[in-house]
């Protein structure tokens, strides 16, 4: 790790991406939603109506993923219901607004008043300020329904007909929409988050031109009234957004972030052109919460090298599915962090595919322990030269007793190796094919002690 | 007599429902669907040929244009609309057997699922091809499926799902109606479905979006 990586917060790193200014690496964002749920083994039903489970699967997630961001609750009818709607719960999901009170001819005005204390606004506040206190150099993201989706929650779909036939009244609601984005927006601010995402997956259905006239107007309101107070913003979009992603990024937030079935490439050239920050966009379903490991890391990879490193965040599509894997997204966070596995999983990609397992019981012998270093190849991974040099020194004052071996994944010959010894990291070390060190270079006194447990086992001492 | 169905079919591709509608704004307090519909049947033009040669060429312009991304959601509901107008007109033809649908069409979202704006696009677009549709609405059990096609032996069968856990229950009802009526025809849709989704589950037909149904439809029936 190099120095300035322990030097940045993922606040800091955060906060710089946002305003496209160099960071030392990309930062990256688990959209932690009812995977929270998952993380402390609890229903979502259960975990979204509970203050502390909350607390404890989000601590849990930045335990394990390492982020440099994370939403506190991601749930898109908290507001809904604090105004009225009906929910159906689930126990894997988020749940679903099944009523719509102003198509059941409520009016506007005679929807409840939302304050602090409705419906489970106390609940998210309160997780907010404690999750604030605990992780003061985590960026934390409020996340907020967006106007048109919270549109959608209160009318039902007529609100799409609305707009066409009674421009009017469909402005008037996306107002009052506005108004409660604004509310929540505030009272996240105050109880802590950094980044206020709004969220409107709803937009993926509109065209540029309704969603320029009913949306734009009170999505840049409500980040105007974010950056006046000195905070950040992110419009995400779950869903195929394509034809608004110009429009999103005109309404100036800091960020915009949207899910796999836009090109990244695409944003990051909208995102470049308006001088903002952009976040997406791995692969919820098929990959983060399907795919293997191995699948995972060449899908980061893919990701980060489709993104680049200016403004860009990354982060899953949409919410992530509640029972993802968790070495899935521990597999991300290794490819985001650490250059010299970034470079393994580089290499790998580009390696031909070695088929056959090598046969290596002809390679141990009675008069000698074998040490066998994996490396990316040590001339470009500091760590693997290291390595290689720690076994090395720590070889010498046995003589012929020791064999020690680098293999560098660079040639085929390494690949082959890698796959005999059932090795998935580099550098690393194994003694008569037992792998011992993994990506650290052990203190001098361990590697001595493992080289004479080694040795006591063939009577070499 | 072919200007009016042009302007019927100009009226549905736009949404043009009647004089009254301020949709689309560039055709404010000009005729609509409804109006010009009265007039052909007015003039003579047989209720088929209105069908056909007005509704049918409009709504298929609208599907073409939804698949490309030209329009969306908004568009293609204004579009339904001004037909569901225009079709007040021609349901007395309906009864009386002066036109014939193409077939009937049971749809609904499969239990769990309450996604339905995919759904009612299918059900409209079909409505607006010729297809008697029955409409179940959301969340549908297998015993409503099933009940609704005893009542309508020779219907299709469409079902669509949105959310990659209310899949399975896609295939439940599936073998229910391969259990107890297994010549009847399925049709299966909804963003996480696939073709071989539907191979897999035993379905007869797959669709990506609802002008790729009708053309499924037309080689099937
Ligand atoms: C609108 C929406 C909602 C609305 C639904 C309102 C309504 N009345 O339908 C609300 C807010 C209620 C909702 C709730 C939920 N949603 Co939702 N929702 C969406 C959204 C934004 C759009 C879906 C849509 O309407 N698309 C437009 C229509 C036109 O497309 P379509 O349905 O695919 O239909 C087309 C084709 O598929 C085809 N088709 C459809 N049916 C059929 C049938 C046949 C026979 C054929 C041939 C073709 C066919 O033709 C249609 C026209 O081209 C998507 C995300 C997105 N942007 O896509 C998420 C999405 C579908 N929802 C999702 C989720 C997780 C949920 C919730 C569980 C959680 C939540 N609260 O967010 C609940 C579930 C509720 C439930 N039990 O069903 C996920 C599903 C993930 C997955 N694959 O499992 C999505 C993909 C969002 C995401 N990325 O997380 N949602």
């Amino acid at each position: 790790m190099s120095e300035n990586q322990e030097t940045m917060t993922g606040k800091t790193r955060i906060q710089m991406a946002m305003r496209r200014k160099k960071t030392d690496r990309v930062p990256w964002v688990p959209f932690v939603g009812v995977h929270g749920g998952y993380l402390v083994d609890m229903p979502a039903d259960d975990y979204l109506r509970d203050s502390n489970a909350i607390i404890a699967g989000v601590d849990k997630a930045i335990d394990l993923y390492q982020p440099d961001g994370i939403p506190v609750v991601f749930d898109l009818q908290v507001e809904a219901e604090a105004l009225g709607c009906h929910l159906q719960w689930a126990k894997d999901n988020p749940p679903a607004v099944v009523s719509h009170p102003l198509a059941d001819g409520i009016g506007i005005a005679d929807l409840p008043e939302l304050n602090p204390g409705s419906g489970r606004i106390p609940v998210c506040m309160e997780a907010t300020s404690i999750l604030r206190k605990k992780h003061p150099d985590i960026a934390l993201y409020g996340l907020i329904t967006g106007p048109f989706t919270l549109a959608l929650h209160l009318a039902g779909t007529n609100i799409f007909m609305q707009m066409m036939e009674s421009p009017d009244e469909a402005h008037t609601l996306m107002e009052y929409c506005h108004g409660i984005s604004c509310n929540m927006a505030s009272w996240y601010m105050e109880a802590g988050c950094d980044v206020i995402a709004v969220v409107d997956p709803m937009t993926s259905q509109i065209d540029p031109a309704s969603f320029e006239m009913f949306v734009a107007p009170a999505v840049t309101k409500l980040f105007d009234m974010v950056r006046d107070r000195n905070k950040l913003s992110s419009f995400f979009v779950c869903g195929f957004a394509q034809q608004n992603v110009p429009a999103m990024a005109a309404c100036k937030p800091n960020n915009v972030s949207i899910d796999e079935n836009i090109p990244l490439s695409f944003v990051r050239e909208t995102a470049e052109e308006h001088q903002i920050s952009f976040g997406g966009n791995l692969k919820l379903t098929s990959v983060l919460s399907m795919g293997s490991t191995k699948e995972v890391e060449m899908h980061t990879l893919e990701t980060l090298e489709e993104g680049g490193d200016t403004g860009f965040i990354l982060a899953p599509g949409c919410d992530l599915v509640m029972e993802t894997p968790i070495e899935n997204l521990q597999a991300v966070t290794r490819v985001v962090s650490d250059p010299y596995h970034r470079e393994f999983v580089k290499t790998l990609q580009a390696a031909p595919v070695i088929e056959e397992v090598q046969d290596l019981s002809e390679r141990w012998q009675d008069d000698k322990v074998i040490i066998d270093v994996i490396t990316l190849d040590a001339s470009s991974c500091a760590p693997c030269q290291y390595m290689v040099e720690a076994m090395e020194l720590a070889s010498r004052p046995y003589g012929n007793k020791l064999q020690c071996n680098e293999f560098s994944i660079k040639n085929k010959e390494g690949l082959r190796m890698m796959k005999a010894l059932g090795v998935k990291n580099v550098p690393v070390t194994v003694m008569d094919g037992e792998i011992l060190f993994v990506s650290q270079i052990p203190p001098a006194r361990e590697i001595e002690k493992a080289i004479q447990k080694k040795l006591a086992a063939k009577n070499l001492l | 007599m072919k200007e009016l169905l042009e302007h019927i079919a100009y009226c549905i591709e736009y949404g043009k429902i009647n004089i009254q509608s301020p949709f689309p704004p560039d055709m404010k307090g000009k005729k609509g669907a409804d109006e010009y519909t009265k007039e052909a049947l007015d003039a003579g033009v047989s209720p088929h040929k209105v069908l056909t040669e007005g509704l049918m060429v409009g709504m298929d312009k609208v599907g073409k244009k939804f698949r490309e991304n030209k329009v969306f959601v908004p568009q293609v509901l204004m579009s339904a609309k001004a037909m569901n107008t225009a079709m007040e007109h021609l349901m007395p033809f309906f009864t009386s057997g002066d036109i014939t649908p193409k077939g009937t069409f049971i749809i609904g979202t499969v239990f769990g699922d309450l996604h339905d704006i995919g759904k009612n696009l299918v059900a409209m677009m079909l409505k607006g091809n010729g297809w008697k549709v029955i409409d179940l609405g959301m969340d549908v059990a297998a015993d409503k499926f099933l009940d609704t096609l005893h009542a309508h032996p020779d219907a299709v069968v469409g079902l669509s799902a949105l959310l990659t856990t209310t899949m399975s229950n896609m295939q439940q009802i599936v073998e229910r109606i391969r259990e107890e009526k297994p010549s009847t025809l399925i049709a299966v849709g909804g963003a996480p479905v696939t073709k071989e989704f539907c191979d897999k589950i035993g379905a007869d037909m797959y669709a990506p979006d609802p002008q790729g149904l009708l053309e499924e439809l037309e080689t099937a029936c």
